[in-house]
């Protein structure tokens, strides 16, 4: 099919309105040459019933007169193609010069009066017989039928000719027509190939027909999304380079200290000082991983978990870290505390808070991670006995790579823009306060109810 | 050379710190902006290497609070902040230097070395009294060109001498000069090592002005 139909919309119009064009002319030269050659029927058949009909009466008032000329005179170029006879009594008493001298029609095969069309010497004729008032009398008025194709074929050639001219000037309007109709288009599709990659201003073409318009809304809309996906990323790009700067110069400061270290003990600090900044590196690594794994918000899927076992599965797995610290861990939960989230993320999320509030509390801190659920949703609270945060530092934690003041521990800042961006993916609230229980700093992420009852998957 | 670092990273403050005291400076280090600022208006540093990103006082606002108070110690700033509009910034608001992490640090030393000097209007490297040379960068002294031995605070205590030659320095000016913090000093040691500084340069170098302190005549007078 696709060969027939070709692939520019232009070319689908052009051969759509220019084949249907063609086809409504010939029906219409059709429609033209039947209906003309019906009303031409009619007419010249009721031509020739009248010219009959004359005959009769007049031969009805010429039968008592002797001189009775045989041969009527033509009169006129068309007359060698009409034909008439009169028949008195079976005998021919009058005729036209190229009549027969036989009846046209076998009188005995046809009644009278009728259309009959014949065979007269090879050449089709209409003829019509009828008969005289005085029964005896036959008269027969024949024309030739190619005098009729004639007419019809003259009506016709001068119907057609103007239609004939036009069909071109018609074909060549509607080239016109849909090629300046689809040039927005066109002019779309050049200005879009003309574009640098990293212009991602709106399209704007020039009158623009309303049917492009949800297109290119569409078109600007998505651009838009990528540039402000762009300009996340770039922003993302140069953070994270620029984050790693820290730990870089760590290592060096550290490798450098330790080449020139005078004494042994000196060195082995500087040393195990050089690997701990290799594993800070390759944790702050991890973490703008999935944080840019996050952000880029590849395949998340929604089902109903239970927040419960979650916390109890990441409590279990980072209780070894802080019982090296001497720290009390425990969580605090009911059987049930059904969430609607990525089972994964939501995993992550848990982890990021309970390291946290582990790495930055002091040796033998305490640690509850609590769960509440409600009509209104489940709330997760993580709770320490650390120092706290300040007002200030509680305020600036959204900005990514801050850390707050007086942290004895080697972490990136990340894990709170991971928590928060997770957060806002359920549509949970993310707050942070001086704890009630342990004195420390509290998170509180409230998850909204989730509709589906828990234990039945989710779509 | 005492100076003050201000890095709140803890794993890079603690690898400058080691590298700089390799170095021959002594390094006193702070965390947070508070205690940088705190510590730069009590004046008792050559100069300091100052991050940027610092809790409880973004080093920025340290460094502007500094300026308003009228200090003049050279400030080298040490940033992960590499875009021209921060650079530009941070000279304008009184950063001597701009040094983007991470960094040789046998060249912030030697950047801190030239910042001291030139604070002290001094634009060569090695100072010289009549026929005594010190080299800041090699930690050498010489007099008439033979090496002579110092200990690590006798060098240090010669060095602030001449770098502030012509001018007294008190006792308590020189112990800030060649103690860091929780060094222990005791109440005669800074006639201590005058008086072995002496022994070794020969000659009357070092001049004490009696109740007040000690002084190197100034480059003018015997250079």
């Amino acid at each position: 099919m696709t060969w027939i139909f070709p692939r520019s919309l232009r070319g689908r119009l052009l051969l759509s309105v220019w084949g249907l064009t063609t086809a409504v002319w010939f029906a219409a030269a059709m429609l033209t040459w039947f209906d003309a050659r019906h009303e031409l029927d009619e007419l010249l058949d009721a031509h020739l019933a009248q010219a009959a009909a004359l005959l009769v009466v007049q031969q009805a008032r010429e039968t008592d007169e002797d001189d009775r000329a045989i041969d009527a005179p033509s009169l006129h170029r068309y007359a060698p193609k009409v034909a008439f006879q009169v028949f008195q009594d079976g005998q021919l008493i009058q005729r036209s010069a190229n009549a027969p001298s036989k009846p046209m029609i076998d009188r005995e095969a046809r009644p009278h009066p009728a259309f009959v069309t014949v065979a007269i010497e090879g050449i089709p004729w209409r003829v019509f017989a009828a008969k005289g008032m005085r029964g005896a009398m036959e008269v027969y008025v024949g024309e030739r039928l190619d005098s009729r194709e004639s007419i019809l074929w003259a009506i016709l050639r001068s119907t057609m000719w103007p239609m004939t001219i036009a069909l071109p000037l018609l074909v060549a309007a509607i080239w016109w027509a849909i090629t300046s109709a689809i040039s927005p288009l066109r002019n779309l599709g050049q200005a879009l190939a003309r574009r640098q990659p990293d212009v991602l201003e709106p399209v704007v073409v020039p009158g623009a027909p309303s049917e492009m318009t949800p297109a290119l809304e569409a078109l600007n809309g998505l651009l838009t999304r990528i540039e402000a996906l762009m300009a996340n990323e770039r922003r993302f790009t140069a953070d994270a380079a620029h984050e790693l700067r820290t730990p870089i110069a760590a290592i060096r400061a550290q490798a450098e200290a330790a080449l020139g270290a005078a004494d042994p003990g000196e060195r082995q600090h500087a040393l195990k000082a050089t690997l701990q900044g290799c594993d800070r590196a390759a944790r702050l690594v991890a973490q703008l991983l999935t944080l840019s794994r996050i952000e880029s918000g590849t395949a998340m899927s929604m089902e109903v978990i239970n927040l419960a076992v979650v916390a109890k599965s990441v409590v279990a797995e980072l209780a070894p870290l802080a019982l090296r610290r001497e720290q009390s861990i425990g969580v605090d939960a009911g059987a049930d505390c059904a969430v609607r989230g990525d089972q994964t993320l939501m995993s992550v999320l848990v982890r990021n808070l309970v390291d946290n509030a582990i790495r930055y509390s002091p040796r033998g801190a305490s640690i509850n991670i609590s769960l509440a659920s409600g009509p209104s949703g489940t709330t997760l609270l993580v709770d320490d006995s650390g120092p706290g945060m300040a007002e200030t530092d509680i305020q600036r934690l959204g900005e990514r790579f801050f850390r707050g003041a007086g942290r004895a521990e080697d972490g990136s800042g990340l894990g709170w823009s991971i928590v928060q961006r997770i957060a806002a993916l359920h549509h949970a609230t993310l707050q942070v306060t001086r704890s009630g229980s342990l004195g420390g700093t509290s998170v509180a992420i409230a998850f909204p109810a989730c509709i589906d009852s828990p234990g039945r998957q989710g779509t | 050379m005492r100076i003050l670092l201000v890095e709140d990273d803890l794993l890079l403050g603690d690898g400058l710190r080691a590298r700089l005291r390799q170095l021959g400076f002594l390094v006193d280090w702070v965390q947070d902006g508070e205690a940088a600022e705190r510590e730069l208006i009590a004046g008792q540093h050559a100069a300091a290497v100052l991050d940027l990103g610092l809790p409880r006082k973004d080093g920025m606002d340290v460094l502007a609070a500094l300026r308003r108070a009228g200090m003049t110690i050279p400030i080298l700033v040490l940033t992960a902040r590499d875009a021209v509009a921060d650079r530009i910034r941070g000279l304008d608001v009184g950063a001597d230097d701009f040094v983007i992490k991470p960094v040789d640090a046998d060249e912030l030393a030697a950047r801190l070395r030239a910042l001291i000097r030139r604070s002290h209007g001094r634009p060569q490297e090695r100072l010289v009294i009549g026929n005594v040379v010190l080299d800041p960068a090699a930690r050498v002294v010489e007099r008439g060109g033979v090496q002579i031995d110092l200990s690590l605070r006798e060098f240090d205590l010669l060095h602030a001498l001449m770098l502030n030659c012509g001018r007294v320095l008190s006792r308590e000016q020189l112990e800030a000069h060649i103690y860091g913090w929780g060094q222990e000093v005791e109440s005669n040691a800074i006639e201590v090592h005058v008086h072995h500084l002496r022994r070794k340069l020969g000659g009357p170098v070092i001049q004490t002005v009696r109740g007040v302190g000690y002084r190197v005549p100034g480059a003018g007078s015997s250079a």
